[in-house]
Order: C-alpha cells, then structure tokens, then sequence
C-alpha cells in the first residue's frame, strides 16, 4: 500500500499522464463529439486532407454497398498494389494489404494467396461492419499501397512502421516512431507487440524505445539498436502534424504518418483518443508538455495572437526537442 | 473550465445534500427504522371489567379510555363484550366508552383491548390548561393550618413549579402538625392529593388529577394517581407521595379529573383489573401498520406504497445503481478491464437465477463452448447477423439440454437456468472471440476474468439484505450516489494498473 503511494507520487512528480486525465482534462476537453466522425472514418478524414492541400495515400476508390462489390475489378485494374481498409475500423484491423498479382490471383504482403472471391468476401464482411467501432454498417476504402522508406529496413520486421505525433491545439508534443514486430504480426499497434521508439522533435533522432510496457534499445527481430536513427524529412512530419488542428478541428489528436520511398511523409490516420505508451517510449510524461502549450495558449490568448503551423512546430522543438542523449 | 467545475461542485454538494437530509429526515424524524430487523415493543393492554348486574334493571356502564393524544399510537383497539351496545365519546379531553344492555343478570365480564406502540407518534397538539381557579372555601382551624403552611411554602418558592413541589414535599412531611390536621389521620395518596389541592387553591394555583397506567408487565397494575397544573406553557406532572416531578416515559394517561375509572348503574361491584404485556414487532411491520391506523401516511409516498409485485421488482431495480458504482470504481478506479461497460451488470443480474457459484461454472461453460463454436463458424466466413443469430440458437440449445440433464441428475439448480439471458451470453460470446482474434488469447481471458471478478462483485453487493431494504425504503441515498459519480467524472488520478503499467519510468 505504501509503495503504492510512493509510485503514484513518483509518476505525478515525473508529468506521466493517466488515462483518467488525458480523458477528463484533453479529449472531453478539447474535442468536441461532434467533430468525431471525421477522424473515425477514413474516408472524410482523406476527403477533408486533400481539400487542405494535405499530403495523404491516394484513393482508387470507394465500395460502399454489396452491389458497389462489383465494381472492384473496375478499381484495382490499373494498379498491382492495393490496400483495402475498413473506413471506421480500428486497431489496424480488417485491413488487407495487396502486393502483387499471381495466375489472376492476388498475393497479400505476407505472402498469402488470395482469390477474387476471397477478397470479395472481405469486402463484405467490412460493409456490414464486422470491424467497424459498434458494429455499425462500414465503408470499403481502396488506396494506394504505402512502400516504406528503406532507411527502416534494419529497425523493423514486415508491415509499414509509422510515426505518431501527439498534437495539442496544433502544437506538437510528443512523438513515437512505430515498429512492426514478428509479433505483432506486421502491423504498428502497440498493444499488438509492436515497438514504440521516442523521436526527438528538434532534430527527428530516435530515442529508446518500448516494448510491452518495458523500455528497450534493439529491435528483437532484427537485434539491431533502435535509437539513434535520424529520421529523414522530419520537419516535414511535424508541419504536416501540426496542420492537422486546422484540418479536423480536434484540439487533442494522435497524427499516424508514414513515410514513403516516393511519396515521402503522408497522413494515414487521426486518432481522438491517443494511447499513453508513447510516454514510456520517451521516458517522459506528457502531462508537463501540455501544460506548457496550454501556458503558451493563454498567453497568446491574451495578446489576441493565432500562430500559424510553422511557428507551432517551431515553438514545440524549441521548448520540448534537444533531448540529451542517454548515457 | 473553472465555472465547469464550480458548477459541478455545487451539483454535487446539492444532491449530496439533499440525499443525507432527506434520509436524515427519514430517519430521525420519521423514525424510520435503519435495518429490517429492528422490532420495536408493542404494549397489549386488556382491561377486565367485572360486575353484578342487578336482575330485571338497564345495566349502562362507562369507563374512562385513554384519550390517545400523546405520544402513543394506537394501532387496535377492541371492545368485547356480548349483548352490550358500545359507545364511545369524548369528555373533556377524555375518553369514554359506555356500554348499555337493556337487560341482564349475574356476573358480566367485558373486555377493553388497546394495542399501541410509542414510534411514529403524530405532532403534539399544543397544550392548554386553566392558570388560575377560585379557592375551595375552608373555615375555621383548617383555615388557619392551611395559611400556617403556606407561608412557609411562599418563601420557599419561586414560581409555579417550585411552589407545587415545596407544597407536596410540606404535605408529604408527617411530623407538621398542620398537616396532621389538614389530613385527618387519613394519609392515604388520595387524600393527600385533596390537601395539596385545597393548598394550592388558596395560592390560586391550578391543579388536576391524572390517573396513568404503568406499561409493566411484570406485576399487574392499578391506575395510579399523579398531579398536574399548566403554567402557561406546559403541564407540569407531580407525584403526589413523593413530589418527584415529570411523568416517567412507561406511563400511559388513562384519564383525567376528579372522577372514578368506572360508573355502574343497575349493578354493583363493579372491578377493572388490568393486564399488559408486551411483544416485539419488526420494526418497518409495524411502520405500514401504523400507517394503516392513523392518518399519518409517511409511507404513502415512500416505495411501499407500491403493491406487492411491484416492491419486489423495486428491490432488484433499485439495486441496479450499487452494480454500476461497483464497475465505476473497478475500471476508473483499479482499471480493471471489462467486456463492455455494463454487461458485467447483467451478468450480475443473471446470477440472481442462479446463485454465484452454479452461475459462474455455467457462464464459464456456456461460453466456452460459444467460443469453440464462434471459432468453427469464422472458418465459414458468414455475415455478422447470420452468424450472431447461430451463435445464439446454440446458447438456446446449450442451455436446454444442460436444464435437461441437470434435471435427470436430479439437480434441480439447472432449471433455474431458463431465464438465465441468452441474449446477454450471445453478445459475451462474440464480443470476447473479438477481443480474442484483435488482442490474443491471453488478453480475451485477462477480460473475461475481469469481467467475471466484476459481476461477482457486483452480484455480492447487489445481494446484501440490508442494503437491499435500506436503499429501498431510503431512496435518497442513490442522489448521494449520483454526487459520487459526478466527482468520479472528473477524476483525473492514476488507476490502480497504471501504477503498475508505468512502472518502467521508476526504474532509473
């Protein structure tokens, strides 16, 4: 019981965010229900990036009910790669990932071969909402196929790693690159075993990083050290994060990215309700961070100033970037 | 933000407020009992009158009843006899049956039952009284005893209370050759009370004579005879013999005033004896019964005025909001992961079918089975409701045959399964093979047990007897309830998991 209370002061003393208060002084606070649905579906969340001059994956299309099925081979005709994502799913699930073609079959990224009818299915399966949040009927969204960037080839195991920016009221806080595992069977989730590695917000270096609540160096699929890797176009990343206040209204958001070898750095996703072991991966709470913008927020109130999203992501890197290195 | 949470605040010390008060005032002022196995004692009072009725004569008796104005309630009263017409009316503040027969003969004996209880008395009427009378006319040596004494009884005395207690204690005092006059050997209580009253009438001081009876079951009881005045206020009640002030709690006033308990005409001898004894009744019994017997009705509005089948369904309602605190203060609190927010609630409900133990092996079992048939069914890639609704019919048929056997080996535990929620077992079962295809096995089983700890909890709490009757007839503790649940919307502390989740910052 005594010990009990020494941690919690300890982790309060350290800024470390709990779910209760992300949830009561952040999301109830500052986003507002109403602007939910933009970032639960997929496809307004793109709709709404590409009117913003955003860069997002491009769509090849959209299959919203059992007859629009049909029309699948009309929308993957001209490409070999596709993905095909359910528009309100969440966790990464129901996501399938297309590679390449075989005999008139299709091949998924992990090597697995597919019929049209299979993937028919599937799409069915996504409409009625299988993997949507509440069961609710869903939408089929077809987009483009992300190739990440080479320079992670070393650091992750299959699947796409990406990059989540924590950002508040525009201002970026915090930021965790994602690393697939064979564990977490490709995909960037973290609850599903993947690796979330800190990322220094002046200069886009990583940091250790975490593995199932604990702290780690070296990827354990690939053994090689995580941290220390500069990430390319970073600046890129943050500008693109911290317009994302201005595309979706949300004063507390997670900005998924990833980084592609032609495209360079791309929106996937919003997330209105972050998770809290980014806080792990950079051995820092968040609760200090956003006090700090919140700070800042009522001072430029005051002065009756709006900073734009350059100036954001400059202010952020100034206060929170130049993390010293780990002895 | 801030006017947010002033606002809250305000919110939640209102209803809490007005939770406690209203139960307070249930409570105290009511007097409510707190548990259901509170009794409380009920006096039994039978008057035995007894007479010999003169042949060939209309017999008509009367007899003073107690006026049932005080601090007593009345909750059956019983007049008993054979042939008689029976009357009652009120005299003076008193009360007094008269029963009449044209004719009758021999020994007669008739009953007079009271049953009362000393909780849930109504408001007092305020009392009146006279503050002055004429003096009683004495002449000669008596005259001048009584002056004697009363001087004495002035200088000692500074109002009407002290001045009627120095003149019983004078009265009462054998060696004053005053007093010895003034009583005329005779120093029996009566006539002690006719001195003191001619005394204190010369000082123009009101009194009366109450006759009470003492609620003792022990020995059997005579009205016993005690003084009274009004000092403008309240009465003041006086022992005669001792001079000992205040009427003691266990007296009854069966009447007031000069006149004997019982007049007789066309017989003689009349004798009342008096037996009482005492019972103990369950407390919230005797609540409804008063209810039923006077005119308060504090129960009228309160959820036994619902019927019967309706307060029985109450009681499992109004216990429904214990279970939810119970899941609040586990997952906000603890952090306890559950399968959706409130099925650990129903679940809780279904166990009341049940009971716990038999409930858990069976929700174990039902959906373990569920699951292995979920996992077959994923092999035939369906469509959510198709699949829902096999998922469904299976629970159905597990159940059945389950009831079946159980009922051939002769346990007849497993029939009460029949209303155990199939519904509530179907979404169980596919929530949990979607948690357990997303977040592995072990996370699928991790919530499972949460959700069981939960439910069982829940069931616990919701299965207490007392709490079940005290949230029942004191619904205002749920507003307290509702404040709690208002502060635990803004709590913004650790769960008890993150301690642990976090632990990997401490380990520098």
């Amino acid at each position: 019981m005594f010990g009990l209370i020494k941690t919690w002061k300890a982790l309060e003393a350290k800024g470390i965010m709990g779910i209760n208060r992300r949830n009561a002084d952040y999301v109830l606070k500052y986003n507002k229900r109403n602007l939910y649905p933009i970032v639960d579906d997929k496809i307004i969340t793109k709709q709404r990036a590409i009117e913003a001059g955003i860069h997002v994956p491009e769509m090849y299309g959209i299959i919203e009910t059992e007859k629009d099925i049909e029309k699948l081979k009309d929308i993957v005709k001209d490409h070999t790669d596709f993905v095909v994502k359910p528009a309100q799913g969440a966790g990464g699930d129901g996501i399938l990932v297309i590679a390449d073609r075989f005999e008139g079959r299709y091949k998924t990224v992990s090597g697995k071969i597919m019929s049209h009818d299979e993937i028919e299915h599937q799409i069915s399966n996504i409409l009625t909402g299988l993997y949507s949040l509440g069961g609710h009927r869903d939408r089929a969204l077809i987009e483009y196929r992300v190739t990440p960037d080479p320079i992670f080839k070393s650091i992750s195991y299959e699947g796409v790693p990406d990059i989540r920016i924590i950002v508040l009221m525009g201002y970026p806080i915090m930021a965790m690159l994602r690393l697939p595992t064979r564990q977490s069977g490709g995909k960037a989730n973290l609850h599903q075993g993947a690796i979330g590695v800190g990322v220094d917000l002046a200069t886009g270096i990583t940091l250790r990083g975490t593995w199932l609540n604990n702290k780690i160096t070296k990827h354990p699929d690939t053994t090689n050290a995580v941290d220390g890797v500069q990430l390319p176009n970073w600046d890129g990343f943050m500008k693109l994060a911290a317009g994302c206040y201005e595309l979706c209204g949300l004063g507390y958001i997670g900005v998924d990215m990833v980084l592609d070898q032609d495209k360079g750095p791309l929106i996937l996703e919003l997330n209105a309700r972050p998770g809290l072991n980014i806080q792990i991966a950079n051995d820092c709470g968040l609760t200090h961070r956003a006090h700090a913008v919140e700070n800042r927020l009522a001072e430029l109130k005051e002065k009756g100033i709006q900073e734009t999203p350059e100036e954001r992501v400059k202010f952020s890197q100034e206060l929170f970037g130049h993390v010293p290195p780990h002895a | 933000m801030r006017a947010l949470t002033l606002h809250l605040k305000v919110l939640i010390f209102l209803l809490v407020a007005l939770g406690i008060s209203i139960t307070a005032y249930q409570i105290f002022i009511l007097g409510i009992p707190v548990t259901e196995d509170e009794t409380d004692d009920l006096w039994n009072i039978d008057a035995k009158v007894e007479f010999q009725a003169s042949p060939r004569e209309p017999v008509k008796l009367q007899m003073y009843v107690p006026p049932l104005n005080q601090e007593f309630v009345s909750l059956n009263e019983s007049f008993i006899s054979n042939n008689y017409g029976v009357s009652v009316n009120r005299v003076d503040g008193n009360r007094r049956v008269t029963w009449s027969a044209r004719r009758a003969s021999g020994n007669q004996t008739l009953y007079y039952r009271l049953v009362l209880t000393k909780r849930y008395s109504g408001e007092q009427t305020k009392a009146t009284g006279p503050i002055f009378r004429d003096s009683i006319p004495v002449e000669g040596a008596e005259k001048i005893a009584a002056e004697a004494l009363l001087s004495p009884i002035r200088q000692h005395s500074a109002d009407v209370e002290t001045f009627i207690s120095e003149a019983i204690k004078r009265v009462n005092n054998p060696n004053d050759d005053n007093v010895k006059l003034l009583l005329g050997g005779d120093t029996s209580i009566p006539n002690k009370a006719r001195v003191i009253e001619l005394l204190l009438s010369i000082a123009h001081v009101p009194m009366e004579r109450v006759h009470t009876i003492r609620l003792n079951a022990d020995q059997p009881q005579t009205p016993e005879l005690w003084l009274r005045s009004f000092n403008g206020d309240k009465w003041l009640f006086f022992n005669p013999g001792t001079g000992e002030q205040g009427l003691p709690n266990d007296r009854l006033v069966w009447w007031t005033g000069d006149e004997p308990l019982v007049s007789l005409e066309g017989g003689r001898n009349p004798q009342v004896t008096f037996t009482l004894n005492n019972s103990e009744m369950n407390a919230i019994r005797l609540a409804k019964l008063t209810d039923e017997n006077t005119e308060a009705g504090f129960l009228e509005y309160s959820l036994y005025g619902l019927p019967l089948q309706t307060q029985q369904t109450y009681q499992i309602m109004i216990m429904i909001p214990i279970g939810v605190l119970v899941i609040l203060i586990l997952r906000n609190l603890g952090g306890l992961q559950t399968l959706g927010t409130f099925t650990p609630v129903l679940i809780a409900l279904a166990f009341r079918e049940t009971q716990i133990g038999f409930g858990i092996i069976l929700f174990t079992l039902i959906t373990a089975l569920g699951l292995s048939l979920r996992s077959y069914l994923e092999h035939l890639k369906l469509q959510m409701l198709p699949r829902l609704s096999v998922v469904l019919t299976f629970v159905v048929v597990l159940i059945a045959v389950i009831s079946l056997l159980s009922h051939k080996l002769g346990l007849e535990r497993g029939l009460s399964v029949s209303l155990f929620p199939m519904v509530i077992l179907t979404m169980t079962i596919e929530r949990l093979s979607i948690t357990w295809e997303e977040r592995g096995g072990s996370h699928a089983f991790k919530v499972a047990v949460g959700t069981l700890i939960a439910a069982s909890l829940a069931f616990m709490l919701m299965n207490i007897r007392e709490l079940t009757y005290f949230i029942f007839t004191f619904p205002a503790v749920l507003l307290i309830m509702v404040g709690f649940m208002l502060a635990m919307g803004r709590y913004r502390g650790y769960r008890l998991t993150e301690l642990f989740r976090f632990k990997a910052f401490l380990k520098d």
